[in-house]
């Protein structure tokens, strides 16, 4: 029969399209069921999270004993935000905690706005040099604020500011965030929880981000919640509480979290300068210092837990125009398959449990193949329908995994997140987001998908800029 | 083709199957936001009579009342103090509280356990329940209640205690030193008495040496002992120095100059941190050795101790600063420098 098959042109050719098509729907299912896994896994770790009380009670029950903790936020050319942002910083509740604002080289009027609004004067302090980091040029503080250090050094980028600042801290714990991100006044006590837990064993753990387009801000404070009324906004929307209440709550759960968001996590110095800090010259240093401390634990044979928090939350301005969307994409996907390049011995290595397992199958089946293989299908499956060599049910199966699946699992994060958490205030809210949650994988789906495989092409290529992240500022109420 | 229709149809089902879902939630949260409203009507009502009622007149209220009685008096019971929380407190049990509290300790949700058992232990009357409670099968109710029943002296003895926290898995929590601390209050003894106990963890240990250290001078010989028993346990010698210097207690001198002189830089930094904190003026040459320490928190402890303990320290630093030694140099020129600013 088989050399029969392929001695006929035709058969051949319906072979070989069938073939491609197994190939793009086996791919699909197998994200999809993993998503579905981590899905059951979300709901039973949010199901059986430990209480959590008011910002009053966790005050009272945690502020003896919470561990003093360095707020790590590096600026680059934020002169319009550095000060509320700072400000916001300063206020946060939580019993022992120095801000560290990192100016990275700014060429604006960042240090300059720091040092007129608070009145800060130049000091020398004692700092590490465990890991490495361009010059830093000078400290300034104030007696009238002991809890503010802002450090001046050469630009170096993201990662180079934050080893600067893991160098100035003085603490067990150390935060690191953007500083263009509002975090919420409770958002340490509640991230720190972990570490309170598990003292011995806690070496990270991350929060969440929700996207604040739309919302009002006053005072570097999160007013009103509200939904953006820019498409690209709202889409982002669903993919955040995809990517934060579906995937990271799961792979949280499962103990094989690959990646804590540069925009909200905190970290046990120590081990971080283990590993040397943050890595240069990688566009994806967040989820890399992750992947490090996995490999010097597991290589170590030490316990240890990197955890996913879903309560506490550091609001972000997302884009909302095509190109920047695109470029930061494209930035995503490079940085993912960096980190899988460098640490590609871990993959399905049983040394690493189920970070090679479950993380590494995570990274290499969405952020390696996914991109891949979804645009071949979208190409090739329709044609070879059209062209006949597919027959319907192999179409549908193609629109199953990659549409109706995926509407699903949107839908179902919805639903959890109703459930669970509740953070839209109003009805209205959470029924545009189903709507939107239908839309996107009409046009959306595949547009990300193109800008994913750009940055396959710019990974090729090696090219290694972060291009331009243009921010409009929060609306102020 | 079955399988691949299969999918399809699976597929549908499974979309269809959340839409539906999410459709009764949202119906739900409609339902929901016109009893918020009624909730609303409820707590501006029963807001003056839990503020200024006579408790004597009050009358239990209906289910649906309590349960907004209930979280107001939680939120207003954490906003104040003494005589008012005391009035507050006679007026929501007049109304019927402390027997829906009790009902709540019976929930499914652990959350709401805990809510119940710790807004329970409010209630001098019935602080007797909470102590069931040291027996729930969550581990964070049964140290929400343990917490709760120290922090009101009436508490049952620690070793009791801490053996109901580490039923099913041991309890690791730093909260074991607020724990601590308050059992501390009325039973120093049974605390001290912890530390002898060959089948404790060390964290409990750890938790107790920390309460006992908030005694000053009283257990410092007991904690010395500890500390130079620990030896070649890096984990935990360093938080029994860390407490030794919180006792700022002479007896511990010794052993903390040993531990100055440690295999180990998590104990030498934790040793200097101690020399610091008790002023142990005496150490000046040994944290002087320390500032060509290879480790950074070495330095910068011992670095920050020379500054604390006064002026032999702070002459030890200049004369350091002197130093051909780059790295000792900088570490009291820079520490020097932190002082005359603060």
């Amino acid at each position: 029969m088989i050399e029969f098959a392929i001695s006929d042109p035709s058969a051949w050719m319906v072979l070989s399209a069938e073939s491609i098509a197994a190939v793009v729907i086996v791919a699909g299912l197998l994200q999809i069921v993993f998503y579905f896994v981590l899905l059951l896994y979300a709901g039973a770790a949010l199901g059986t999270r430990p209480p959590v009380p008011r910002s009053a009670t966790l005050w009272r029950r945690y502020s003896e004993q919470a561990p003093a903790i360095s707020v790590l936020a590096p600026a680059f050319n934020e002169e319009l935000t550095i000060v509320e942002s700072t400000r916001s910083l300063l206020a946060l509740q939580y019993p022992d905690f120095e801000v560290i604002v990192i100016n990275d080289g700014s060429k604006d009027g960042t240090l300059a706005r720091l040092i007129a609004e608070f009145g800060l004067e130049e000091v020398d302090r004692f700092v590490d040099r465990s890991v490495q980091h361009a010059h830093i040029r000078g400290f300034y503080a104030s007696p009238r604020l002991p809890r503010l250090l802002v450090v001046d050094k050469e630009n170096g980028g993201k990662a180079d500011a934050l080893n600067a600042g893991i160098n100035c801290s003085r603490t067990a714990l150390f935060c690191a965030i953007d500083a263009d991100s509002i975090l919420e006044t409770d958002a340490l006590l509640r991230v720190v929880r972990p570490f309170i837990d598990e003292p011995d064993l806690t070496i990270a753990a991350g929060g969440t981000i929700r996207i604040a387009n739309g919302c009002k801000v006053d005072s570097g404070r999160i007013t009103d919640i509200k939904l953006p009324r820019n498409f690209l906004a709202l889409v982002q929307i669903v993919e955040y509480l995809r990517a934060f209440l579906m995937a990271r709550v799961g792979l949280g759960k499962m103990q094989a979290l690959t990646v804590i968001s540069g925009a909200f996590g905190l970290f046990r110095r120590r081990h971080v300068i283990e590993v040397g800090g943050y890595s240069h010259g990688t566009v994806g240093e967040d989820m890399e210092l992750v992947l490090k401390l996995h490999r010097l634990m597991r290589e170590r044979k030490r316990d240890y837990r990197i955890e996913f928090i879903a309560e506490p939350v550091c609001w972000t301005e997302c884009p909302d125009t095509l190109s920047v969307l695109g470029r930061q994409r494209a930035r995503w996907q490079r940085g993912a398959l960096e980190c899988f390049v460098k640490h590609r011995n871990m993959l399905f290595n049983p040394r690493y449990g189920r970070i090679g397992m479950v993380g590494f199958g995570h990274i290499l089946l969405v952020d390696v193949l996914g991109p891949l293989l979804e645009v071949l299908g979208y190409v090739l499956v329709p044609l070879l329908w059209a062209l006949g060599l597919l027959a319907l049910p192999w179409l549908l199966a193609f629109l199953a995994v990659t549409f109706m699946l995926g509407v699903f699992l949107s839908i179902a994060t919805l639903v959890l997140e109703e459930i669970q958490l509740r953070r839209f205030p109003k009805a209205r809210e959470l029924a545009v987001l189903a709507v939107i949650a239908v839309v996107e994988n009409f046009g959306y789906r595949q547009l990300s998908n193109l800008w994913r495989l750009q940055g396959w092409w710019q990974f090729a290529r090696k090219q290694q800029s972060w291009g331009t992240m243009t921010r409009k500022g929060f609306s102020t109420s | 083709m079955t399988t691949l229709r299969a999918l399809w149809e699976v597929s549908l089902a499974l979309c269809l199957l959340a839409v539906l879902a999410l459709l009764v939630l949202l119906v739900a949260r409609v339902l929901a936001a016109r009893f918020s409203g009624r909730n609303s009507a409820a707590r501006r009502r029963l807001l003056p009579l839990l503020l200024d009622g006579d408790p004597a007149t009050l009358e239990p209220l209906g289910r649906a009342e309590l349960q907004v009685a209930a979280d107001l008096t939680i939120e207003l019971a954490e906003m104040t103090r003494g005589s008012e929380r005391d009035a507050l407190l006679a007026r929501a049990a007049s109304l019927g509280v402390v027997d829906l509290l009790v009902k709540r300790m019976r929930s499914r949700s652990p959350q709401t356990r805990l809510f119940a058992v710790e807004a329970l232990s409010l209630f001098d009357d019935a602080r007797e329940k909470v102590v069931g409670a040291l027996d729930d099968r969550n581990p964070d109710v049964r140290l929400g209640a343990a917490l709760a029943l120290a922090r009101y002296r009436e508490a049952p003895a620690a070793l009791t205690i801490v053996n109901k926290l580490n039923v099913r898995e041991e309890e690791n929590s730093l909260l074991l030193v607020s724990l601590m601390i308050d059992l501390v209050e009325t039973n120093s003894e049974a605390v001290a008495g912890l530390l002898f106990e060959k089948d404790l963890s060390n964290r409990v240990k750890v938790a107790a040496m920390d309460a006992l250290a908030e005694r000053g001078g009283e257990y410092a010989p007991l904690l010395a002992y500890m500390a130079r028993d620990s030896e070649g346990e890096p984990d935990l010698q360093p938080r029994i120095y860390r407490a030794l210097g919180k006792t700022g207690h002479p007896i511990g001198a010794e052993a903390i100059f040993e531990g100055l002189g440690s295999a180990s830089w998590t104990v030498r930094a934790a040793a200097a941190e101690a020399v610091g904190r008790a002023r142990l003026a005496a150490a000046a040459d040994r944290l002087s050795a320390l500032l060509e320490d290879p480790n950074y928190w070495v330095r910068y402890r011992a670095s920050e101790a020379l500054l604390r303990i006064g002026p032999t320290g702070i002459k030890a630093l200049r004369e350091a600063s002197d130093s051909e030694d780059p790295v000792v140099r900088t570490a009291a020129v820079k520490m020097l420098a932190e002082g005359r600013a603060r």
